[in-house]
């Protein structure tokens, strides 16, 4: 009886701790800047959204949105043609050399962003990708590869092989069952690589701010770091800037979230 | 319709070979049935005749065509799989229809082979349902159908009935029987099961770790099996082996008795047991008996029976239907 209202209880607290941080920031960002003297945990008394109209218009946020828009959409929808089709050749294709690009994917896996952040832009730079969408674009997709191969390889060993062997009996190519049979039946890892990709690139600052140094193609991440200089800080800018950056996400992860979680634990029981 | 010759053909894994030298000829229009125990090859060889596993020796002809290295879909077979293998996203109509389909065949041709497959199938009214919506014995009739629809050259059946229950198997075993009737199409039919080979086949192949120990007649196969192996694996109840004395006293290293070729009643050649165990069938009677020197014996007896365990029974081989095996496990003429 009493573990349960104790359980109740932590799980109260850390639901407080997570969600402190993202209310005191709707908080401030609607905040008017007379009422910044009170208490961060004090709710506006006048409501204003002065700031939003602010930040979206001269702190440049509605190019920031497009772009990250842009590059997110197309990392998500390009990274689940790529690894769905990099997992399919791994479980239904026999190809000479298959243990050996099983393994460079597993590598992948193990090293982390920051160790090749360096190499990565010297690359970039080399293919003249230095401040394009597009450079971004591809350097998110090798980076994140491994993980999303690995994801699809797993769903992908859950399907009974003998629905690629009818298939095949039907006379079916490769790419009429990978796209006509396996595809369809992968819709959780689908969504679950689309929403996690999506997030990622949304999110990220790392690459972002090395590849993209021109103004007119950054990104919101990147675009938040303008409210906060060395010795100022616009808080109310800052607040809203963050707030419209995390409406899309926590939008998606709402619709999606059944998917999310199913795509998560596949292939993780029979 | 097309018949098929296997030359010589073989399977290795690395440098393990699974089958080995199988020579066969099936004609058009066959029911054939690869029987033999788990792990036999039979399912390879099968795969192997469908395209689905490579061949590592001999030739594989089908309709008169050296196929070793046609694809699927190249040799025109269809494939029945045991465990159905039906489209989950699709329709019992896009499942039937999807060879068609990708073969950009007009709406209209695709739909009216459909249904004519489902209505000899009675699937007709089930088109519109997904597989996850049926029932097992539907299900593999919609495997089936999806077979006919390509009016294939060879029908392929990899243990279709083997997820079925008992009532639902024989059921379908007639079913696909009086399809092959109606077909006339050449069928290779894989099982473990010898009761769904003899009622099938038109011949039987009975393989064993890679090799073919015998193919005939369900009645060749029983009244005249070319090795031990195949003297025990056809019939059920299977036969009877003994050695030592009585073996011995015909001139064989083995004396094969089938269960349903024993008289029992007191003679000066009957063999003295006991009952241990007794299944009543209804129109047969299984007897186990224990018989000193020759070991546990199963006997049929036609009809019913008021033997129980514990009663001493006298059973004599009837000697027109014995079989002596060398020690080889090959027939000794008689």
């Amino acid at each position: 009886m009493y573990g349960r209202w104790i359980l109740l209880f932590v799980l109260g607290v850390i639901a407080v701790l997570m969600a402190s941080p993202l209310i005191l920031t709707v908080f401030t960002s609607l905040k008017p800047t007379t009422e910044l003297v009170n208490p961060a945990w004090y709710p506006p008394l006048n409501v204003t959204f002065e700031h939003y109209v602010r930040v979206w218009t001269e702190g440049g946020f509605s190019r920031y949105f497009f772009n990250t828009l842009l590059i997110s959409v197309v990392d998500a929808a390009v990274m689940v043609v790529i690894a769905s089709l990099a997992a399919y050749a791994m479980v239904f294709i026999d190809f000479r050399g298959k243990l050996a690009l099983q393994v460079l994917f597993l590598i992948g896996l193990m090293i982390p962003v920051t160790a090749i952040v360096l190499p990565l832009f010297q690359i970039v730079r080399s293919f003249g990708l230095l401040n394009t969408h597009f450079g971004v674009i591809v350097a998110d997709l090798a980076l994140a590869v491994s993980v999303f191969v690995f994801m699809f390889t797993s769903y992908f060993v859950g399907v009974p092989k003998a629905l690629h062997e009818a298939a095949r009996i039907d006379g079916a190519t490769e790419f009429q069952i990978y796209r006509r049979v396996i595809m369809p039946i992968a819709m959780p890892a689908v969504v679950t690589t689309a929403l996690l990709e999506f997030l990622w690139s949304w999110n990220d600052l790392l690459l972002r701010l090395l590849l993209l140094t021109q103004d007119e193609m950054r990104t919101l991440s990147v675009g938040l770091l303008n409210f906060q200089g060395t010795m100022t800080r616009d808080v109310t800018g800052l607040s809203s800037g963050t707030v419209i950056m995390a409406i899309p996400v926590v939008i998606l992860f709402l619709f999606f979230q059944r998917h999310f979680v199913r795509g998560m634990t596949a292939g993780a029981v029979k | 319709m097309a018949g098929l010759e296997l030359m010589n053909l073989s399977k290795a894994y690395g440098q393990v070979e699974v089958l080995h030298d199988i020579n066969l000829s099936i004609a058009d229009g066959e029911f054939v049935v690869f029987v033999g125990p788990s792990g036999c090859g039979k399912s390879t060889l099968l795969r192997m005749i469908a395209g689905l596993e490579k061949i590592t020796g001999g030739d594989l002809m089908i309709g008169g065509t050296r196929s070793n290295e046609l694809s699927p879909k190249q040799r025109n077979i269809a494939m029945v799989f045991q465990s159905y293998a039906l489209y989950p996203q699709m329709t019992v109509a896009q499942n039937m229809g999807f060879s068609l389909s990708l073969e950009r065949r007009p709406k209209a041709e695709i739909a009216q082979k459909v249904k004519e497959a489902a209505d000899s199938l009675k699937l007709g009214p089930y088109l519109d349902r997904k597989p996850g919506q049926l029932s097992g014995g539907q299900r593999q009739r919609v495997a089936i159908g999806r077979a006919i629809v390509r009016n294939p050259k060879v029908f392929l059946l990899d243990e279709p009935l083997s997820n079925l229950d008992a009532a639902l198997r024989s059921e379908t075993r007639v079913e696909i029987s009086e399809l092959h009737q109606r077909m006339e199409t050449t069928m290779i039919y894989v099982t473990h099961d010898q009761v769904e080979a003899m009622t099938m086949a038109d011949r039987i192949v009975v393989l064993n770790a890679g090799y073919i120990e015998q193919v005939g007649s369900p009645m060749e196969l029983y009244n005249n099996p070319a090795t031990e192996f195949v003297a025990g694996f056809i019939g059920s109840p299977k036969m009877n082996f003994v050695k030592g004395k009585y073996a011995d006293f015909i001139g064989a290293a083995t004396l094969g008795v089938r269960p349903e070729h024993f008289a029992v009643g007191q003679s000066d050649e009957a063999w003295q047991g006991t009952v241990t165990l007794v299944e009543r069938l209804g129109h047969d009677t299984i007897l186990y008996v224990k018989v000193p020197e020759a070991g546990m014996l199963t006997v049929s007896l036609n009809g019913q029976h008021d033997q129980n365990v514990g009663d001493t029974i006298f059973l004599r081989p009837l000697q027109e239907f014995i079989h002596k095996f060398n020690n080889e496990g090959r027939p000794i003429a008689a």
